[in-house]
């Protein structure tokens, strides 16, 4: 059924070396930057025995930073089970968007 | 007179799915440790033999001779219980690790496949496979890296059967020897097929064992007679052990084989039989159905 999303937080927290990854961040939210921001996805699904067998689910997450050159983009896409989808600019914000499996 | 009619409502049939695998161990004939099998994803049925010879005489085709059906198969599964490794080729001398390149164990499959149809869905049934004799072949496993998405590694194996004959004496004596049987939840009766499963899955007190075509047909054709075991006794003197003769129970020591009625040793060490119903009789349940002899 996959790691539980707490496991994913302290990666994040790791490659971060602060408390500034945001799950499901409500819009209200006053963000501090560099940050990661990270919602479900979906679910993906290997079938056995009739059903569901291995469970793995797939999060977007967003690298947003103030430098162009930040390492973060690049940390991240160096997880596992990770791909880069796009990235732009807005609000003078650097992001990062990655499809990653966990 | 009646006329055909196509396709009619409740009529829409077909068949779907794979679940319910047990692997069962072959010890000198006897099936008697089944262990799930999890994440099966396809048991493909293959079998082969039955092709013609055709044989001319009188500038005419003849006759034309079929050659033995035998069963073939695949299976399909993302993992395997431990105890495939035997079947697989592995020996495990130490827990934990596997030697490749040894000799492969027979071993008996059953598996479970829905049956359906336009009303009631896949509810409508199943049918359960059974294969006996069976031993697989080596088989390609391709380890690959993890990549952007989740992908388990799916084995599959090949496995070729050797059939299993019926009693000479028995009912079904005019069957030829077979691999293979199949029973379909909608044509039999409920309270057999419950007797079936019990033997496949097991039950608290008797483990899952894959009866013998024989004993699988006995189960559908009556209601089978309760016998219970006797316990075998065991003077300490002779070192003899005294089989039990009881109508419906076969005695048998794992890794020797069946064992009749009356005197059996002496032995030599800590010995462990097992009992097991005939062709046309199960066992109650609880049902104490094996013992350890100390040696002494």
């Amino acid at each position: 059924m996959g790691r539980p999303r707490t496991d994913l937080q302290a990666i994040f927290e790791t490659i971060l070396g602060n408390t500034n990854a945001y799950y499901q961040p409500p819009p209200t939210l006053q963000m501090a930057y560099p940050c990661i921001v990270y919602d479900p996805d979906r679910m993906d699904s290997e079938f056995a025995d009739n059903s569901p067998y291995v469970l793995t689910r797939r999060y977007l997450v967003t690298t947003i930073t103030r430098d162009p050159d930040s390492s973060l983009p690049m940390q991240v896409a160096s997880l596992p089970m990770c791909l880069m989808n796009r990235a732009y600019r807005a609000n003078n914000l650097n992001h990062h968007v990655f499809i990653l499996y966990f | 007179m009646t006329t055909l009619a196509w396709d009619q409502v409740g009529e829409h049939f077909y068949q779907t799915g794979v679940d319910r695998g047990v692997l069962y161990l072959a010890t000198d004939g006897v099936y008697d440790s089944g262990v799930a099998w999890n994440g099966l994803t396809t048991v493909t049925d293959a079998p082969t033999g039955a092709e013609a010879t055709a044989f001319y005489a009188d500038n005419i085709k003849y006759l034309s001779l079929m050659s033995i059906e035998e069963w073939k198969g695949t299976i399909e599964a993302f993992t395997y219980p431990d105890e495939f490794c035997e079947c697989d080729g592995s020996a495990q001398p130490e827990t934990g690790v596997y030697v490749g390149q040894q000799p492969r164990r027979m071993f008996g499959f059953s598996w479970r496949t829905r049956l359906g149809n336009d009303t009631e869905g896949e509810e409508l049934g199943y049918k359960i496979h059974m294969v006996w004799g069976a031993k697989a072949s080596p088989s390609e496993k391709a380890y690959a890296t993890i990549s952007d998405s989740p992908e388990p590694l799916n084995f599959s194996w090949e496995a070729w059967t050797i059939p299993v004959g019926f009693d000479p004496d028995g009912d079904y004596a005019d069957l030829k020897p077979t691999s293979y049987l199949c029973i379909d939840s909608t044509k039999v009766a409920s309270a057999d097929l419950a007797e079936l499963e019990d033997f496949l899955y097991g039950t608290i007190s008797v483990d899952p064992a894959l009866p013998t075509p024989d004993e699988v047909l006995a189960v559908f054709a009556g209601a089978l007679t309760v016998a219970t075991p006797a316990t075998p006794t065991y003077d300490s003197g002779t070192d003899i052990i005294t089989i039990p003769g009881t109508t419906g129970v076969q005695y048998y020591i794992p890794g020797v084989g069946d064992v009749a009625a009356g005197a059996y040793g002496p032995i030599a060490a800590n010995t462990y039989i097992k009992a097991r119903p005939t062709a046309g009789y199960k066992f109650p349940d609880p049902v104490i159905n094996a013992w350890l002899i100390t040696f002494s």
